[in-house]
């Protein structure tokens, strides 16, 4: 170790040279100041810079993403994948409600859905109503007066056209 | 307020040692209590720890990206993460270790960023240059860079510098300029002694290599 020391002294003379470099002058005599003013200013730092301080391992993942970029990237595309995968789960948990019609009737072909008349399609089909009477104190809440209603309704029904008459 | 004198200053050291290790002087007593006022939101108190460590931390991270500029920007930026971090001081280590821990990550961090955008904006050097005993016999002797002055010296000191990695940068600097012992780098550095003599050891000897015509 001494002989080291020795052939790294004319170094560690070099070295010293850097002891001398120094900031403009009074630049130390404002640098406290400053920082208090940042931190004043509202740098007391935001909940992620604390869930950082509080989670160290956050941190790490945190400052390896920064520091490499193919990893932020394969990160990005994980978590759009992810979310393209949750838009076509659910997409096809609404298709599954519909499938909830009486399998008689889904598997029904296109021609018999066409000649199906509105009011038997169990999806568009109204709610029947009860007449209010003596004997029944239940009266429906609101009634659907509304022209559009059922044109909204109309829309929802699969478009599948038969031509009866032929050419 | 009583600034205490590092003891490590007034034992004598061995040769590799360098003459001044500040981080492994006793905590004063007041410190801890400046940290818990500081914690408390009490930003007087945050005020005189910085002046305390200001120009440590400043120098630990211009040697490290020999950029004023970035030095600042970074030292700064330092100060407010402790503030930010105070309460998850626990005191195991000195307010300055931490904070010294804490530059030192956030450094590492910015320069793997900046890797490709390596620019020097260096400090002057002082009046005392001139006169600093070492420098004048390592200028004064017969090699090949007696006809060099003092700021192409820098330069080329500084360049051969940023050639090393990070951590060999960073070992070099805590000890050979800042003044470390090979402890206190290992507790900054989060490794144990001997990867920090080894990685000194390495790295002067690439700073022998770079600088091989300045060096007999």
């Amino acid at each position: 170790m001494n002989q080291d020391t020795e052939n790294f002294e004319q170094l560690r003379r070099l070295l010293a040279l850097k002891r001398h470099e120094q900031p403009p002058p009074g630049y130390f005599k404002h640098f406290s100041s400053q920082v208090i003013l940042r931190i004043e200013r509202g740098e007391r730092g935001t909940l992620i810079d604390r869930l950082l301080w509080e989670a160290p391992w956050l941190q790490r993942i945190w400052a390896a993403l920064e520091t490499k970029p193919i990893l932020a990237g394969v990160c990005g595309a994980a978590v759009c994948g992810l979310l393209v995968t949750g838009v076509i789960c659910s997409d096809r948990a609404d298709v599954s409600t519909v499938a909830l019609v009486p399998a008689t009737e889904t598997e029904s072909t296109p021609m018999a859905l066409a000649n199906m008349s509105v009011a038997d399609h169990p999806l568009l089909a109204k709610p029947v109503l009860l007449e209010p009477s003596s004997t029944n104190p239940i009266t429906p809440a609101q009634t659907d007066e509304s022209l559009l209603g059922d044109i909204g309704k109309l829309r929802a029904q699969p478009a599948s056209f038969s031509f009866l008459g032929g050419n | 307020m009583v600034m205490t004198e590092p003891a490590s200053r007034k034992v004598s050291k061995p040769p590799d040692e360098p003459a001044a290790a500040p981080a492994t002087a006793p905590v004063p007593v007041e410190e801890m209590d400046l940290v818990k006022r500081a914690r408390r939101g009490d930003l007087a108190a945050y005020d005189e720890l910085v002046r305390r460590y200001q120009e440590r931390i400043y120098a630990t991270v211009y040697h490290m990206t020999a950029n004023h500029e970035d030095a600042n920007d970074l030292a700064q930026e330092s100060f407010i993460k402790a503030f930010q971090a105070l309460r998850s001081f626990k005191g195991g280590s000195s307010f300055y270790t931490w904070v010294y821990r804490i530059a030192v990550n956030k450094t590492i961090n910015f320069l793997k960023q900046r890797k490709n955008r390596a620019q020097m904006s260096l400090d002057d050097l002082d009046f005392n240059a001139e006169h600093d005993p070492d420098l004048v016999a390592l200028i004064s002797e017969k090699t090949p860079r007696r006809e060099v002055n003092l700021a192409e010296l820098q330069e080329k000191l500084n360049a051969a510098m940023q050639k090393l990695s990070e951590p060999h940068r960073l070992v070099v600097t805590l000890h050979d300029v800042q003044g470390l012992s090979h402890e206190e780098i290992a507790k900054i550095m989060d490794c144990n002694i001997g990867t920090v003599r080894s990685r000194l050891f390495y790295a002067r000897q690439q700073l022998q290599a770079y600088l091989s015509d300045y060096l007999k």
